[in-house]
């Protein structure tokens, strides 16, 4: 598990070195999940929106609809890599961030309202994409809330690492 | 005393679970229960403008958004005497279209047929139906593009106003979506045969009433001022009280309706018992097709009845955005007092969804919410009893009575968020 607040140097190169492995050298897209109505919930969503400005066509988030983006970014002939970034409950310290392995996302999850990560990973691999599931663990998640200061540093931090692993791959 | 549990039903919004208690095979009580909290919105816009209202009401659900802030503009409009223009309201049947494709496709193709595919979710049928679950991303994905069209945004859009809209589609916007509705009717079409082609099991079969509104000229709609019910009775939405004589139970923190101390349902099956007739195109060969007396008493159905709906929205996409192209951008209509009460009803995905608003110089005094899962609770417990009992007088095993029960709760399409997991089977 990665703890960026208790050594952000090592910790930061540590996450890009992974998430570098994990993208290889294809295109990296960014997918931010959550809602930002809830504070820390909206984390993802708020890497994705920062990313957008430098990345417009490989940063998405829920306001971009997350099952067409993926839908588009499957049937793309191209060598690519989603990342998905959301918040969880990482039973951590509040801001913690962790590449979360597929097996422990849970199927189960898919609701009314979104397609489930997992069928999203599954559809993306099936089509030959490579796929990541960032978390960031929350502290607030109150209606209408303040984003907490852990988390506001986390995604700065977690944005300043994917800009740097995309730029080189986009 | 003995529990079959589904402590988390899945595959539903929401959380909330099935519990079963049974004397040896007898099923004493089989009970919904709802573990989400509530969320007193009703209370939180006391106070608040009409247009304040609109902006914290559609909260209650990101999928059902647009039913919720459009029922709320209905109520609110006749609270305050604002006739909106006809534009904005062919605009609203336009983004409530794509609501419809949006939702329906994700409950038909993802929620509701890896139970009849005997899959144990959509990620699982990737390999086999892997075709089917990209017409599903594909219809979500159309819905969701009209309903931001529309409404400005794909979630919680703000352009739906009191009087009109903050801002119409363009022109280029509608015709883009005329294109696209056509080109995905296959789509649609293939969910009908999907599901038609589905032996559903007899299990929860009984008679049941069917509500939803009357869509206004005798036609096929999501809006209307009165509510229909199978029973040949037409009641005015004003008087939803009486059709819902709402109540709380112990196991649960929603509400629940009862009609003249009866379960009933609402929902597309009912939307279609009520208003089938009035369909028209492929939807309508394909409904008096598909149309049996099992679907007055069979809740499974409503699978099949979302899909012949999500190609009647599909099919009639085209017909709106041309009128909606073809009218001037009216001005938003203003207020005509500022004391007064109004009920908006509407369809939702998966039924009547009223909204109740009293209002005294220009804040809001009262609000009253009801949702489509509320007064679908009882009857959705209704056949799931009756589940449980045949089936295990059927000798069926404990997990094929669990699978059994979350198909007829899962074919409700239920939104537990909105109403404020899921089987648990106890034995004495």
């Amino acid at each position: 598990m990665h703890k960026l607040r208790d050594a952000p140097g090592d910790a930061e190169a540590d996450l890009k070195r992974k998430l570098e492995d994990i993208a290889g050298e294809g295109k990296v897209y960014v997918l931010g999940l959550g809602n930002t109505d809830r504070a820390d919930d909206g984390a993802g969503v708020l890497v994705a929106t920062a990313l957008k400005k430098r990345f417009p066509l490989f940063s998405f988030s829920e306001h971009d609809g997350v099952e067409g983006t993926v839908l588009d970014i499957s049937e793309k002939d191209e060598d690519a890599a989603v990342l998905f970034v959301d918040a969880a409950d990482l039973r951590a310290a509040p801001g913690s961030i962790r590449i979360v392995p597929k097996e422990e996302i849970r199927e189960t999850e898919i609701t009314t309202h979104r397609v489930a990560v997992a069928l999203m990973t599954s559809l993306l691999e099936k089509a030959g994409k490579k796929t990541a599931v960032i978390c960031i663990q929350p502290k607030v998640i109150a209606f209408r809330a303040d984003v907490s200061a852990e988390v506001q540093g986390s995604i700065k931090r977690l944005t300043s690492v994917l800009s740097d692993v995309m730029s080189s791959r986009t | 005393m003995n529990e079959l549990n589904v402590e988390a039903l899945s595959r539903v919004e929401g959380d909330g679970g099935i519990t079963v208690t049974l004397d040896g095979k007898k099923v004493k009580s089989v009970t919904l229960d709802v573990h989400e909290g509530p969320r007193l919105i009703e209370q939180l816009v006391k106070g608040m403008t009409p247009a304040d209202d609109l902006n914290v009401i559609p909260r209650i659900c990101a999928i059902c958004t647009l039913s919720h802030r459009y029922s709320a503009i209905r109520g609110l409009e006749k609270a305050l005497g604002i006739a909106p223009p006809e534009k904005a309201q062919l605009t609203r049947e336009l983004m409530m279209l794509g609501e419809n494709v949006e939702s329906n496709s994700l409950h038909t193709f993802l929620l509701a047929l890896p139970d009849f595919l005997g899959y144990p979710s959509a990620i699982a049928m990737l390999n086999d139906y892997g075709d089917d679950v990209k017409r599903a991303l594909r219809l979500k994905k159309f819905g969701n593009h009209v309903m931001a069209v529309t409404s400005g945004r794909i979630v919680h859009g703000e352009n739906p106003v009191l009087g009109g809209f903050g801002r119409y589609p363009s022109k280029k916007a509608l015709e883009e979506i005329k294109l696209k509705a056509h080109e995905l009717i296959l789509d649609a079409v293939r969910a009908v045969e999907l599901f038609a082609s589905i032996e559903y099991p007899t299990y929860p079969e009984a008679e049941t009433l069917f509500m939803s509104v009357n869509a206004p000229k005798k036609q096929y709609g999501f809006a209307g001022e009165t509510i229909l019910i199978s029973n040949g009775k037409e009641v005015s939405a004003e008087d939803y009280k009486k059709l819902t004589s709402e109540r709380v139970v112990s196991h649960s923190f929603a509400k629940r309706s009862l009609y003249q101390d009866k379960p009933f349902t609402v929902g597309a099956n009912a939307r279609l018992i009520n208003m089938g007739k009035r369909l028209d195109g492929q939807a309508a060969d394909l409904f008096k097709e598909h149309y049996s007396d099992r679907w007055l008493k069979n809740p499974l159905l409503n699978n099949l009845a979302q899909a012949i709906e999500m190609l009647w929205s599909l099919e009639h996409i085209p017909e709106m955005a041309d009128k909606v192209a073809s009218m001037d951008n009216p001005p938003i209509e203003q207020p005509t007092r500022t004391t007064g009460s109004g009920t908006g009803a509407v369809e939702a995905p998966r039924g009547t969804l009223y909204h109740h608003y009293d209002i005294k110089d220009g804040l809001i005094e009262a609000a009253d919410i009801i949702t489509p899962t509320a007064q679908n609770l009882d009857d959705i417990e209704k056949h799931m009893k009756l589940t449980a009992e045949r089936m295990l007088a059927d000798d069926k095993k404990d997990e094929e009575v669990r699978l059994g029960l979350e198909m007829v709760a899962r074919a409700y399409d239920p939104c537990i968020s909105c109403a404020t997991h899921l089987v648990t089977l106890k034995r004495i």
